[in-house]
């Protein structure tokens, strides 16, 4: 009689399962009487995770007080919109810790239902605070994934905006959401992407930089290759080019994908402002990077070798200010640059914002004092502080840690061969990025593959009239965004 | 016909342009002029010239022998001598590779070592540049391309340099024009054509390249940018020093940027040299990727270990040549090899490969 055994087996599972969920104290097991049939019935939850406003409001009045009999009778009885009634046990355990309460007949033991009473625990929608601008929308996403695809839902009211999901992790069970476009993005991207998470193989993953570091094209590599935003403006706007955007259930940062570097340089902020003006911020940010990770190396280089680059009338200044100074240019440079990172390492770790100004304070005292102990030069010390300052430009927080850590590499270069070890030093960085890939597609584009039509919108952005095509990077089947306004008629002159 | 190349590692018609520019334009540059003015004198701006469009003949060539065989010049040689000898023809190709990656390095070396750093070392800059290449090349032919995109494009500023010579410069240094033989212009336009070598490698990436078609206008193009480059750097030179005053500067080019003066940078040379490694790297770098494509091509070795081999080849025989006396019989050399190959082979091989296709469709 196999299908005897086969109910018994199921029974013990059942049985060792809540024998094993007794071990915590926040399985609640109740037992009820329907008082028109006097019918005995179960409810089992875990009560950490689910509201119980909701089970003595909706559910409870009347299970106890209307009739019912059979299981089926559930779904007409209680006033909820997600009751599920299964007959497979190994469901059980998912559906309680998803925070469902299992209902069981006594009379029938072999069906149950599930009802869906689970506690949201969610963190109102605040402003942005990593990716802050002062003028456009000020909502940024929360833990709650199903909030976030929401702010996105609400923003793309259209069939076309297809959401998959997927769970991933072997403890955690994260709910993941895909999101794109569908008829605009490539299908292959999709694909790849859905692929890389599946392959994943992870315990716990508590947030969207697990999976940042588990997908992306090379993991040896400092740069992100997933732009991540807190703004939903931000990814309305990029899946509208035809990306994709990854949602972490626990994240309040969306993951974008395939991107390239010079997005990590442009603020969403640039959008709100007109063409020229956002264009000569980008430039202003790209020219800070530079500046950041150039200028201590050079000061090592020259002044340890090659000081004839320097004209007589600056020389001056340089050999007054180092005069004094007994370590040699790269100790003196080490000492600095590793006072700033200690600063910065601090004031991150320190509970509030006020944490990162007491950093930067304490930063001009010791550096004023290291000046006037005659440890470091002042020249020195401007040059650091600056290349600091410049390095805040970024707007994309996880490049601007990148770019702390490449001004090592070209300090200990520019120490080892001078000028040309800043340049070799720069092209291996160059190579490095040459042959970077995010989900495939070349990192470095749109200047190397040189695609003119797509600088539109990377080191500068061109008005929106000029924005009518899709990046060509991204491959979309529809690479129209709009059709562009009519040309005028040549005709015009002035007054007519 | 077989695939050679897989669709993904193709690159762009146009960038062709950079591929054959960069590598026609290296280490020469620093100090081409001196050699030149030897035999013609001040007229040897009109060879430049001349030796300049005369490659145009060769590339034309050397698209019509890789149209007709439809793959690179190993199927070339193959479809003309059968495949073993074909194969067997373009072993030679390798050490010439091997000697050009040498001569570029090299060359570079000499320059840091005579302006910047008189006590660096060959070997472990040698090291550090071939760990660059392996590196380069492992990224597949796309990064290498991109190499040389980038090694155009961004010392492209160091040209505005040169305008700082301007005011120092005298048109009346090239007067009289035609005051040398023909056959001394000739002879100049043969040490030119030493330095304007390089553009044979679209022999070997030509299988490489998406639509090739389309490529013919970007390689001439290519080939008349360098041109336009090399005649107007040789005008300036004339112009700015005297006659006398040249055949003492073995880097004409190093000692023009001299007289650059910025309120913050004095002795641009620094900037210069330290920049011509972007320069030169791309040149070193196709260098070694075609050597051990052919090896890949004529042996079944992998390109992977071709490369370390072919880069452990160069950082051994690199330290064979210490003095400038080796150091200019090794570009010496070359430069003859080089020679031959582009004006003695080239049409050979074309001319060889129109005969075959005739009296194979017969």
């Amino acid at each position: 009689m196999g299908w005897f055994s086969k109910k018994h087996e199921q029974q013990v599972d059942r049985e060792s399962l809540e024998q094993y969920l007794e071990r915590s104290k926040d399985y609640k097991k109740v037992s009820y009487t329907n008082q028109p049939t006097n019918n005995q019935f179960t409810l089992s939850f875990i009560s950490t995770l689910i509201d119980e406003s909701i089970l003595q409001n909706n559910a409870l009045p009347y299970l106890l007080e209307k009739p019912f009999e059979k299981i089926e009778d559930l779904k007409k009885l209680v006033a909820m919109t997600d009751v599920q009634i299964s007959d497979d046990p190994s469901v059980i355990e998912q559906k309680l810790f998803n925070g469902y309460a299992l209902l069981t007949l006594e009379s029938d033991q072999k069906h149950f239902a599930f009802l869906a009473v689970q506690k949201e625990i969610v963190r109102s929608v605040t402003t942005p605070e990593v990716e802050f601008s002062v003028i456009g929308p000020k909502e940024a996403f929360v833990e709650s994934i199903d909030q976030n695809v929401n702010l996105i839902r609400k923003r793309l009211p259209v069939k076309e905006l297809i959401s998959e999901e997927l769970t991933i992790g072997s403890l955690s069970k994260t709910k993941i959401s895909i999101l794109y476009l569908d008829g605009i993005v490539d299908p292959e991207n999709v694909k790849t992407v859905i692929e890389r998470l599946k392959n994943i193989e992870f315990d716990a993953i508590t947030d969207s930089s697990y999976i940042v570091q588990l997908i992306c094209d090379n993991k040896n590599s400092p740069f992100p290759q997933l732009l991540d935003s807190e703004r939903p403006d931000r990814v309305t706007a990029i899946l509208a080019e035809g990306k994709i955007a990854i949602f972490v259930d626990g994240s309040p940062h969306a993951l974008i994908t395939p991107t390239t570097l010079v997005e990590f340089f442009g603020s969403f902020e640039d959008y709100f402002l007109n063409w020229m003006l956002s264009s000569f911020f980008r430039l202003i940010r790209l020219f800070a990077v530079a500046f950041s990770i150039l200028i201590t190396p050079v000061y090592v280089a020259t002044l340890s070798y090659h000081y004839e680059l320097i004209p007589k009338d600056l020389m001056n200044t340089l050999v007054t200010s180092r005069r004094e100074i007994p370590l040699p240019p790269i100790l003196e440079a080490l000492f600095l640059e590793l006072t700033i990172e200690l600063l910065r390492e601090a004031g991150a770790r320190l509970p509030t914002k006020v944490g990162q100004t007491i950093g930067i304070v304490g930063g001009i005292v010791i550096g004023t004092a290291s000046v006037e102990a005659g440890l470091t030069s002042n020249v020195l010390l401007i040059i650091v502080a600056l290349a600091a300052l410049a390095s805040f430009t970024t707007p994309v927080y996880k490049m601007g840690n990148a770019i702390r850590l490449l001004r090592f590499p070209f300090l200990f270069f520019a120490e080892l061969w001078g000028l040309l070890g800043i340049v070799f030093c720069f092209c291996l960085l160059m190579t490095h990025l040459l042959r970077l890939t995010s989900l495939n597609r070349p990192f470095l584009e749109p200047i190397y593959p040189p695609r003119v039509t797509d600088l539109k919108d990377s080191l500068i952005r061109l008005p929106f009239s000029k924005q009518s095509m899709r990046p060509q990077t991204l491959r979309t089947q529809n690479p129209v965004r709009f059709s562009p306004p009519g040309k005028k008629s040549k005709k015009s002159d002035i007054d007519e | 016909m077989e695939q050679l190349v897989p669709e993904k590692a193709k690159i762009s018609p146009f960038l062709v342009f950079f591929l054959v520019h960069t590598m026609q334009f290296g280490v020469g540059v620093l100090g081409y002029q001196r050699i030149i003015a030897m035999t013609a004198g001040y007229d040897a701006w009109i060879s430049v010239l001349f030796a300049g469009l005369s490659i145009h003949i060769i590339v034309w060539m050397m698209y019509k022998i890789l149209e007709t065989t439809e793959g690179d010049i190993i199927t070339a040689q193959s479809f003309v001598f059968g495949n073993k000898i074909g194969k067997l023809l373009s072993v030679p190709f390798v050490i010439y590779f091997l000697l050009i990656a040498d001569t570029i390095l090299r060359t570079y070396i000499e320059v840091i070592q005579v302006w910047m750093f008189q006590d660096m070392s060959t070997f472990w800059y040698s090291l550090a540049f071939c760990v660059l290449a392996i590196y380069i090349i492992f990224g597949g032919f796309r990064t290498v391309t991109g190499v040389a995109f980038f090694g155009v494009v961004l010392p492209a500023y160091l040209l505005f340099s040169f305008f700082f010579t301007i005011p120092y410069a005298d048109i009346k240094n090239l007067q009289p024009i035609f005051d040398h033989s023909i056959k001394d212009l000739v002879m100049a336009s043969y040490h030119m054509s030493l330095t304007y070598l390089g553009y044979e490698i679209l022999l070997f990436f030509y299988p490489y390249i998406k639509d090739p078609q389309k490529s013919k206008k970007w390689a001439h193009l290519g080939v008349l940018f360098t041109t336009f480059l090399y005649t107007s750097l040789t005008l300036l030179t004339f112009a700015y020093f005297s006659e006398g005053q040249l055949q003492k500067s073995i880097w004409a080019t190093l000692t023009m940027w001299k007289i650059v003066e910025m309120p913050f940078v004095e002795r641009f040379e620094y900037i210069g040299i330290a920049n011509w490694n972007i320069v030169i790297l791309p040149n070193f770098c196709i260098a070694l990727w075609c050597a051990s494509r052919i090896l890949k091509r004529v042996t079944k070795i992998k390109q992977k270990h071709g490369v370390i081999l072919t880069s452990l080849i160069v950082l051994i025989t690199i330290n064979l040549f210490k003095s400038r006396v080796q150091i200019n019989t090794l570009i010496d050399y070359t430069g003859k090899i080089a020679f031959y190959i582009n004006y003695g082979y080239i049409p050979l091989l074309f001319f060889l490969v129109l005969i075959v296709k005739k009296v194979k469709k017969k």
